[in-house]
């Protein structure tokens, strides 16, 4: 990602924020509201156009056209923060609807990879029921299930833990480390700093647009060296 | 005093039962192609494309703002002057014509009532804009647009007796003759209404049940 620059109407959200993640790699992106963490993560699968600058992700370069967008969107998971399950199918067939009607699997096969991932997610018993039946932990556990099904090169994490009550955060934050464990390459906007030390390999700091600080997790929270970063991390780790 | 005697209902029973087959006719094609002109509508108007966006509101104003009794006049002599339209056909495309306006909005409502998370979730995984409009979108408007939409199914059914003014031999056109000739207005016309409040209180009841088998995923 090069230079991306974004403005809706006169206010100018990225100003230029350029970014490298290798494969496997697990990057955190901290700064505070506003400052155009989303709209990065939300631009890299092209659900927002960028105004300049280029975004590549596996060799394509996300925003050259529809053919690519797609190819693109085919690679990349996406998690949002108010999870976005299809209410009207059950947790099996939110997972299998993509591998079926994008990828063209049979019912089978998806079913299959489906069972496997909600195993993997720690819910092997809720496949028949509605997404309203589950709590929200449980329900943003099924969406990166959904996403994990498309078979993803990189996931991408909208504040996944933003809208959840304390007590289900960590059965979420369990599920994103064993796939950072696996060797999935993930890039993640969150406030957790716990998991930010645990298991990012690099933590980006954003402020108005612009990226203030890009370091190692450990680097960046013993020793950050803008003022804007250590201001920050004073107010959230008292 | 004037004497009521309904018996001319049962004397005339088999042209009252034929019309009331075909305002059943009528209306039920009229909803079938009236609500598919309005799926059409409605997907022109959250087009991404300009021109169709720019259809469809010329569709729903022109059809919204003018009286349905000149719409079905105007289709059966006017446009009859060139296509060759019987009073039957004229009726149907008059009155789907017409519902689909009022349907197109409906929809359109229904679908931009759809939170646009779930559009971008469909999108992320991959699908396109059709794919996601309908197997994400279209499907979760349907259960919160059916009581509008049934009204319009019970305004269109009953709308239909209008159709009489082109001899399509319906409820209300048979209704008119029985009265020419017997002179029995009050029996005929009331038994008349009744026969349009079974019919819309039936659909709007079978629909209930429908709308109840739907909600259970909520």
């Amino acid at each position: 990602m090069t230079e991306v620059h974004k403005r809706f109407g006169r206010l100018e959200v990225l100003k230029g924020v350029s970014l490298r993640v290798a494969k496997g790699e697990v990057v955190v992106v901290l700064g505070p509201s506003g400052s155009g963490k989303s709209t990065l993560l939300r631009s890299i699968n092209g659900l927002e156009t960028i105004d300049s600058g280029s975004i590549v992700v596996d060799g394509l370069k996300v925003h050259d056209s529809r053919e690519t967008l797609y190819r693109v969107r085919q690679l990349t998971g996406m998690v949002f923060q108010q999870f976005n399950l299809f209410p009207h199918r059950t947790v099996l067939q939110n997972i299998t609807m993509a591998p079926m009607h994008v990828q063209k699997k049979s019912r089978q096969e998806a079913e299959e990879i489906a069972r496997r991932l909600l195993h993997k997610v720690g819910l092997p018993d809720k496949a028949d029921v509605y997404p309203s039946k589950l709590s929200g932990g449980q329900q943003q556990r099924v969406a990166i299930g959904r996403a994990l099904a498309m078979n993803p090169k990189v996931m991408l994490f909208d504040e996944p833990t933003s809208a959840l009550d304390p007590e289900l955060i960590k059965e979420v934050l369990d599920v994103m480390k064993d796939l950072a464990k696996d060797g999935m390459t993930m890039i993640v906007v969150s406030h957790e700093i716990g998991f930010a030390k645990e298991v990012a390999d690099k933590v980006l700091f954003l402020d108005q647009g612009l990226k203030v600080e890009e370091a190692s997790a450990e680097q960046f929270f013993r020793n950050p060296t803008h003022e804007r970063t250590k201001l920050f991390l004073s107010k959230i780790l008292l | 005093m004037h004497n009521l005697n309904f018996s001319v209902l049962l004397e005339y029973w088999p042209a009252i039962v034929a019309g009331l087959q075909m305002t059943i006719k009528i209306s039920a094609l009229s909803i079938l192609c009236g609500t598919l002109m309005g799926l059409a509508g409605a997907l022109a108007k959250v087009s991404r494309l300009r021109l169709l966006r720019a259809a469809g509101v010329l569709y729903v104003e022109w059809i919204r703002n003018t009286p349905l009794l000149i719409q079905i006049l105007f289709i059966y002599f006017g446009l009859g002057v060139f296509l060759p339209l019987t009073p039957f056909t004229a009726s149907v495309f008059a009155l789907s014509l017409f519902s689909g306006a009022y349907i197109t909005e409906i929809i359109r409502a229904g679908i931009e009532s759809i939170q646009k998370g779930q559009r971008e979730a469909a999108l992320s995984l991959g699908m396109t804009d059709r794919q996601a409009m309908f197997l994400v979108i279209l499907p979760q408007a349907v259960r919160r647009i059916l009581p509008p939409l049934v009204g319009q199914f019970i305004s269109l059914t009953k709308d239909s007796s209008l159709v009489s003014v082109i001899a399509v031999s319906e409820l209300t056109y048979v209704a008119k003759n029985i009265v020419t000739v017997t002179f029995r207005a009050f029996e005929v016309w009331l038994a008349i209404a009744g026969f349009y409040f079974v019919l819309s209180f039936a659909l709007s009841y079978s629909i209930r049940n429908l709308e109840y088998r739907l909600a259970r995923s909520d």
